[in-house]
């Protein structure tokens, strides 16, 4: 029998179900994915254009469902997410796989349908990265998880590019390998200051297995390839000056604050400054290089 | 027999009036969404006629 709780919880709120597709880290794939496409050579109808961003959006929104279905259990031990809609009771665990799965094929067949099959397959290549591969497989077996996990959040620029050229070049292999690279930084920072919440969960994140000392000394290295990678475009040519000066003032801040972050001892959460303050500029350092990519391609072509 | 008979679910009249709200908000925001699809797709089979000749 059927309790009227269980109905109510049956039928989500459209307001929960949106926040399922996690809206804030689907801001950061739209923009990313639309600098692939605006920076990719060739033209692209803006009506196909806009259905291939919606296409990817989506299929991050199907992403972050399924992600959530998964680690519903994680999600209401850590204090961060236990407002969710599942750890918070307001969503069945049933109604958020079945909406991640239908907007998922949805996603696809979109982009398919309207752009072209390479972007689509390479669409439903980066669900089943973020869905299976990150979530259900390494997250919770392997400190690496972010390092790897990483290439999900990677993968629309590029697939922003195949929408326009249906193929992938070095130019947004690049895009990738900057967000791939600019990850592990980005999410140890934060774990650095949220090491209790994935400790209580269980959650292998680096500061938990290796301590947070060695967590530092990887941010700063990754920090520095990361600077590599970047002005890589520029540097063979395949980005104008307005890209390079933003890449190489970017970078040199970007290390110099994970040299800082790398060199403190604080153990204290809310003493940790240095390590907001990377995690903050790190969220402005993408947003600024991938527009430096879009500005570079329209002021100097 | 319809699952949210209130004979089955012993829904209160308050929750039974906040589960038709609810069905209602959704119906209204799945409508404007294939509205939405619907519309899209007319410009997209525009746009592909239009490259394809």
């Amino acid at each position: 029998m059927t309790t009227a709780s269980q109905t109510m919880l049956g039928l989500a709120s459209a307001k929960d179900l949106f926040a399922l597709t996690k809206p804030r880290v689907m801001s950061l794939v739209i923009f990313t994915a639309l600098c692939g496409l605006l920076a990719a050579p060739g033209t692209i109808h803006p009506i196909i254009g806009f259905t291939a961003i919606l296409a990817i959006s989506l299929g991050a929104g199907a992403s972050a469902a399924l992600n959530q279905w998964y680690e519903a259990d994680i999600d209401a031990i850590m204090k961060r997410t236990s407002e969710r809609p599942l750890p918070a009771g307001r969503m069945d665990r049933e109604t958020a796989l079945h909406f991640g799965i239908g907007l998922s094929v949805f996603s696809v067949l979109l982009m398919g349908v309207a752009v072209n099959w390479f972007s689509a397959i390479f669409l439903a290549f980066s669900i089943f990265f973020y869905a299976v591969v990150y979530t259900i497989w390494l997250k919770r077996s392997t400190p690496q998880n972010i390092v790897i996990g990483g290439a999900a959040g990677a993968f629309p620029p590029a697939i922003g590019w195949a929408a326009v050229t249906g193929d992938v070049t070095l130019m947004p292999i690049l895009l990738f390998a900057i967000i791939f690279f600019w990850t592990p930084p980005h999410f140890w920072a934060l774990a650095l200051f949220m090491n209790s919440d994935y400790s209580k969960a269980g959650v292998p994140m680096m500061p938990v297995v290796a301590g947070r000392k060695s967590t530092r000394h990887q941010i700063f290295g990754y920090s520095l390839v990361l600077a590599a990678v970047a002005v890589a475009p520029f540097a063979l040519g395949l980005a104008g000056t307005i890209y390079g000066a933003a890449a190489i003032v970017l970078s040199a801040v970007f290390c110099l604050l994970s040299w800082q972050v790398s060199r403190s001892q604080t153990t204290a959460p809310d003493d940790m400054a240095m390590e907001k303050r990377l995690f903050k500029f790190s969220i402005f350092y993408l947003f600024a290089l991938f527009g430096a990519v879009v500005a570079d391609r329209m002021i100097l072509s | 027999m319809s699952e949210i008979d209130s004979s089955k679910t012993a829904m209160s009249p308050e929750e039974q009036k906040a589960y038709q709200a609810r069905q209602k908000q959704r119906a209204v925001i799945l409508a404007g969404l294939l509205m939405f699809m619907v519309v899209l797709f007319y410009f997209i089979t525009i746009v592909k006629i239009g490259t394809a000749s």
